[in-house]
């Protein structure tokens, strides 16, 4: 009998791993792929609601009993500080996210709406 | 035979095991990375920090940010640095704030006045970020640039001395100076691999290899309109769509011009600068956009630091070092044909 090193059964059992690998890469890349826009907002550090903006196509609104009061607005895959008791309004002239990555903060209500899975390591502004 | 296969056999299980665990990114975040968000310095300051021992390092410079901002920088703590020399009209060559006023007197002087820390009383009497904002007179205005200015400022036994109408104000130099100390005291000698200290719009990059920043939207500050791609360094931006109130359809952004006592009007809407000293990385940005496109790049080159130039018409001007280095993520801007990469 000659010196075989590697079985039939070894090859197989290799494959079999090697296409498992394969497919479970593929089907995550291909969930990462489509564009789902998750947002959170997060009053105080602490997380206060997690919207799926790609499943909001109706309009929502979160009101939030900070100190100021701000009012959330989430519609058509975007959110946005709508409306704030704070002096400087810097949260609503911020504008609308819609991308990976955009942030927005309330800094009087201590509120942050940012959209999850950005590729930066940070936002200059 | 048959017990070499055997043996062979689970190598390649387990490896192959092992392999798809590591492929499958179950663990993706670096070991030792801590992440951390906080309002202080009249922002939003967040902390990123990756190492050894990032849980010191983080918990460590949390307490530096709170403390420098009421302690030293801080015009509205009574107690701070600040708030002293301003009172005592005097800043004593001893004191933690001296080198970096110097460092700020020398952007005063080569930017011929464009950038002046000494006007506090003029940021107070427009009232930005109050709620209280207002179209000063034109004699308040001139009243106080009467009395005062960094080209004021004089040198006695070895102190920097001033008039009672200056009012030192590091609005915008303040958080470059944080930079430079959480570089200096907390990450250099520490087992951080790599950090990315946020306070506000001014960032610190520090460690190995390659990092991305976001350059705000003019238009829409919450996204960014381009990708810079840098290695370890300081980035600030100044823009005119932050802080500011409208009146009659104008906007009165809240960087003024040292010259005029009103908000500056140069051919920028934004202008971010990238240097390896924090505190001339904010200042600079400050000076830049209040000189204009042209001016700005100077200034830059005099001390060897990059930018980015928005101008009001959607152009976007590179210096030099960052030609290839900016990748524009929103098709309302184009790079000005003479600085495409």
């Amino acid at each position: 009998m000659s010196l075989k090193l590697v079985r039939k059964a070894d090859l197989i059992i290799v494959a079999v791993i090697i296409i498992a690998a394969a497919g479970f890469l593929l089907l995550k890349n291909y969930n990462s792929k489509e564009e789902k826009l998750i947002a959170e907002i997060t009053v105080g550090g602490r997380l206060y609601e997690t919207v799926d903006l790609s499943a909001a196509k109706e309009q929502s609104r979160y009101i939030l009993d900070t100190d100021p009061q701000v009012v959330i607005m989430a519609e058509n895959g975007q959110i946005w500080f709508e409306k704030s008791d704070c002096p400087d309004k810097v949260c609503v002239k911020s504008g609308k996210l819609k991308h990976k990555g955009d942030t927005a903060v309330c800094l009087p209500a201590k509120t942050i709406v940012t959209i999850l899975g950005s590729d930066l390591d940070a936002l200059t502004y | 035979m048959v017990k070499v296969s055997k043996k062979l056999h689970i190598a390649i299980s387990v490896f192959l095991i092992a392999a798809l665990i590591s492929l499958c990114g179950c663990d993706s975040k670096p070991k030792g990375e801590q992440v951390l968000t906080f309002s202080a310095m009249d922002t939003m300051v967040t902390l990123k920090v990756t190492g050894d021992d990032s849980y010191d390092v983080i918990t460590a410079i949390n307490d530096f940010v709170v403390d420098y901002d009421f302690n030293v920088i801080s015009r509205h703590s009574e107690s701070s640095e600040i708030s002293k020399i301003n009172k005592e009209h005097k800043c004593p060559e001893t004191s933690q704030l001296y080198a970096p006023l110097m460092k700020l007197l020398s952007v005063y002087q080569v930017s011929l006045g464009a950038y002046d820390f000494t006007l506090g009383n003029l940021s107070d009497l427009w009232g930005f970020g109050t709620g209280n904002e207002k179209i000063p007179e034109k004699e308040e205005i001139d009243k106080i640039l009467a009395s005062s200015g960094a080209g004021t400022l004089a040198y006695t036994n070895g102190d920097v001395t001033f008039a009672e109408g200056v009012e030192i104000d590091l609005g915008s130099a303040g958080k470059g100076m944080a930079l430079d100390k959480i570089k200096e005291e907390y990450l250099q000698g520490s087992k951080t691999q790599r950090a990315v200290i946020s306070l506000g719009g001014s960032i610190l990059l520090y460690g190995e290899g390659e990092f991305t920043v976001g350059i705000a939207d003019p238009e829409n500050s919450a996204g960014s309109m381009a990708k810079l791609k840098v290695n370890e360094c300081c980035v600030s931006t100044s823009g005119n769509y932050e802080r500011y109130f409208e009146k009659d359809g104008v906007r009165y952004h809240h960087i003024l011009d040292p010259k005029t006592g009103y908000p500056s009007d140069s051919d920028l809407v934004s202008v971010t600068v990238v240097s390896k000293d924090g505190t001339l990385s904010d200042a600079l940005s400050t000076a830049c956009f209040v000189l204009g496109s042209e001016d700005g790049q100077l200034l830059l080159q005099s001390y060897e630091c990059e930018g980015v130039f928005i101008l009001k018409d959607g152009t976007v001007i590179v210096t030099d070092g960052l030609r290839g280095k900016l990748e524009i993520t929103n098709n309302k801007y184009e790079l000005k044909a003479d600085y495409e990469s």
